[in-house]
């Protein structure tokens, strides 16, 4: 590859290289402040907002990046085109929540001195997703899915004060190590079969008509098995709960929204460009018929769905019971795949954006509580609505969002879902999807029943949000009310950004 | 015996696989689970390698599984960083009796 | 049957065996002992099937670094100044089950598929030709890896050092 083969690929990622001089900043800033590290979120901040700058203008842009200098074919390791760009500016945003967040949380002020290596970490994640969602080669996956686990493991036991934060990142890593091996396993029997790693190749290899269905299925399994790892879908589902609860707050809400986006722009990549054979007039997808795509999804978001919601009603720990939702609205997004079609397609990113702002909401809300009273158990949420009226109505709106409930964001997000299913003419799977909905709505009703139904207790306190919190809980209410009323800004920015590059 | 080919070194691989997946599952250690994972990865590893020689694919697969060498170095380092604040926090390493995260 | 063949066999053998009792010994010292015997097989392997600077990569970094860090962590994580130093196993026959039926598929599925195996070209060193990859096709992954790295070390004196009291 010559130089200015290599200039241009530089170009195309330039997001990127600005996240990765941001983490160099970040460490050598670590080493020359010694006592005052005040100034670590701030830098951390920047580099995430020049990253962010750059996206939005630059949102047309897409071409291959890194391509092969002696191969047939013109397709590189990365893959820049609108649609990563939606998710990435998603990651980024998340991102900038998560410094407030970190800012804010009192687990994190307790290790105010490893802050340095905090955000390293923080960027690490963010590096890693940021070439998961544009990475077309198999190697690249594989090694951007590692750097974003390897940096989650650290962070899920990063404040090391109680035993569950040590135990959460046990899990975690002998989870994710397992199915990380076993996707790699996957990865090199498909290389076999192939003669190739990249994605784009591979659909080239995949039109020839002798081809090993049985080993095929075998690789494909096992690859799967991976990514569903990576997005809570079941049955890979079950370190979610453990690693959710045991987790500093700020990097559970980070887990749950950036890294589920990631992975489901990794798959969602994976078969649009590996698998697709062919797009028809109305923008369905037609898959090489190697198994029977639409059945499986359906499944394994059905199983996702109701494990996750079931679990829910059990819980009393609010962490636990948020992480069990957000397992069920992997489940909510995994049918959006199955309609496997552009308005599926679409669906799923407005479903994303409104996710992130409800999740995050709501995690937030509970760690300004569980800060403040120690706990996350629902009965110290009685009668929270009168003793902190600004957060009970606030977490009463993002609980009503998730619920899918009008007229919050929620509501549009599962709306534009069930029309996208009721045109692929899968009645009956919006009907269980309905079913789950109406099953959520009894543990997030729950909450709401605890703090505005019943008399304050002594354990609970009054939490108000001051200067930076406020701002921040506003900034997140906001949008979902508003965006349950006029969500047509939305829409036009994601049809703006459904373009996959692909044959 | 028959020439050595391909399937040969796949036999292996499958082999390690097994013996990767069979530690992982009935080991209570959690460094013997690491043992069982860096098993995993040289079957893989192998994989990579035999593809690359006998299907004429250049050194494609070798690159993959130095990169995978190199991958597995930096886990192994994380892995036994957080076993050994593990058995600071409970004193002992065994998986199933950390089990204070309940439902 | 020429003298190639036996050195695989050979290699092969002492991969296979040691991997076994890495995985089915109770001895954890043993078990890591063995592991070394197993990564030596493999890289055995590799310098057969032509991976010279591969071989040479796993005996310097997976024997070197990852086993010796694996030894280390066996070391202080059990007291081993009590004389038993078994490790507990548990669900044996259903895992022996199982892992012999995932074998059995494994090796069943790459043994009927008909890879499109040609002869295998000449040995040439590779090192010149690795290098010059690493720079020219795979230079994203190779400065990916060299900040996973730099992430992972961080992460892991992070979590393992002492806390300042």
């Amino acid at each position: 590859m010559d130089l200015t083969n290599l200039y241009y690929s530089l170009r195309l990622i330039l997001p990127e290289v600005i996240v990765s001089v941001a983490l160099l900043i970040i460490v050598i800033a670590d080493l020359i402040l010694h006592r005052d590290k005040k100034s670590i979120p701030y830098i951390a901040l920047t580099g995430m907002l020049a990253a962010l700058a750059f996206m939005i203008t630059d949102l047309a842009q897409q071409g291959f990046a890194f391509i092969p200098s002696k191969s047939q074919h013109m397709f590189g390791m990365v893959a820049v085109d609108a649609f990563g760009t939606f998710f990435k500016i998603l990651i980024i945003i998340s991102s900038v929540f998560i410094v407030f967040f970190s800012n804010s949380s009192l687990e994190i002020q307790k290790v105010s001195d490893r802050i340095g290596e905090y955000y390293t970490l923080i960027y690490g994640m963010i590096l890693g997703m940021m070439f998961m969602i544009s990475a077309s080669d198999l190697i690249l996956i594989y090694l951007s899915i590692e750097l974003l686990s390897l940096s989650s493991y650290v962070l899920a036991g990063f404040t090391k004060l109680r035993d569950r934060n040590s135990e959460a990142s046990l899990k975690y890593i002998i989870y994710g190590a397992v199915s990380s091996g076993i996707m790699l396993f996957g990865i090199s029997i498909l290389y076999g079969i192939s003669g190739t790693t990249n994605l784009m190749a591979l659909n080239k290899f995949f039109q020839s008509p002798e081809l090993n269905l049985l080993t095929l299925s075998f690789s494909l399994i096992l690859i799967f098995a991976g990514i569903g790892y990576k997005i809570s879908a079941a049955p890979f589902h079950f370190w979610t709960p453990d690693v959710y609860e045991g987790a500093p707050i700020a990097i559970t809400a980070y887990l749950s929204v950036a890294s589920k986006a990631a992975g489901f722009a990794l798959l969602i990549r994976f078969i649009r460009t590996s698998f697709v054979a062919v797009v028809d007039a109305q923008g369905n997808w037609i898959l090489f018929d190697f198994f029977d795509w639409r059945s499986l999804l359906i499944i394994i978001s059905i199983l996702t769905m109701t494990l996750g919601n079931f679990s829910a009603l059990w819980q009393n720990n609010l962490k636990r019971m948020l992480a069990y939702s957000s397992i069920a609205h992997a489940g909510y997004i995994l049918l959006g795949l199955a309609v496997l079609s552009v308005h599926g397609l679409i669906a799923i990113m407005v479903y994303f954006l409104i996710y992130l702002l409800m999740n995050l909401g709501a995690f937030f809300i509970v760690m300004l509580i569980a800060d403040k009273s120690g706990s996350e158990n629902i009965d110290d949420y009685s009668g929270l609505g009168y003793t902190s009226p600004l957060l009970g109505v606030a977490l009463s709106i993002f609980l009503i969002s998730l619920t899918g409930i009008p007229p919050t964001a929620g509501f549009i997000a599962k709306l534009y879902l069930f029309i996208a299913l009721v045109d692929a003419n899968m009645i009956a799977v919006a009907v269980i999807a309905l079913l789950n909905t109406v099953v959520s709505l009894y543990y997030y009703v729950r909450v709401l029943k605890h703090m505005y139904l019943t008399k304050p207790s002594a354990s609970t306190s009054s939490v108000r949000a001051v200067g930076i919190n406020y701002a921040v809980v506003l900034i997140l209410t906001i949008p979902v009310i508003l965006f349950g009323l006029y969500f047509t800004p939305i829409l036009e920015f994601v049809k703006n950004c459904i373009s996959i590059l692909s044959i | 015996m028959i020439e050595v080919g391909l399937t040969h070194f796949l036999i292996v691989s499958s082999a390690l696989f097994s013996f990767g997946i069979y530690g992982i599952i009935t080991r209570k250690n959690a460094v013997m689970v690491l043992m069982g994972i860096e098993l995993i990865l040289n079957a893989a590893n192998i994989n990579f390698v035999a593809f690359s020689r006998y299907l004429n694919l250049g050194l494609s697969g070798q690159v993959a599984a130095l990169f995978v060498i190199i991958l597995a170095a930096a886990e192994a380092a994380i892995a036994l960083a957080i076993v050994l604040n593990i058995y600071k926090t409970f004193d002992h390493v065994n998986v199933d009796e950390i089990e204070k995260l309940k439902e | 049957m020429n003298i190639y063949d036996i050195i695989f066999y050979l290699f092969a053998a002492i991969t296979l065996v040691s991997g076994f009792f890495v995985v089915s010994t109770k001895n954890i010292v043993h078990a890591g002992f063995y592991l070394l015997f197993t990564l030596f097989g493999v890289a055995g392997l590799y310098v057969l099937l032509g991976a010279d600077f591969i071989a040479i990569v796993q005996l310097l970094v997976y024997v070197g670094g990852i086993l010796i860090l694996l030894l280390f962590g066996v070391m202080l994580t059990n007291k081993i100044t009590s004389v038993d130093l078994r490790s507990g196993t548990s669900y044996i026959i259903p895992a022996v089950i199982g892992v012999g039926i995932l074998w059995g598929a494994l090796t069943a599925v790459l043994f009927k598929t008909s890879w499109r195996s040609k002869a295998p070209s000449g040995m040439d060193p590779t090192t010149s030709e690795i290098g010059r990859l690493l720079i020219t096709d795979y230079v994203l992954v190779f400065e990916l890896l060299g900040i996973l790295l730099l992430v992972a070390l961080i992460g892991a004196a992070s979590i393992a050092r002492r806390d300042k009291e």
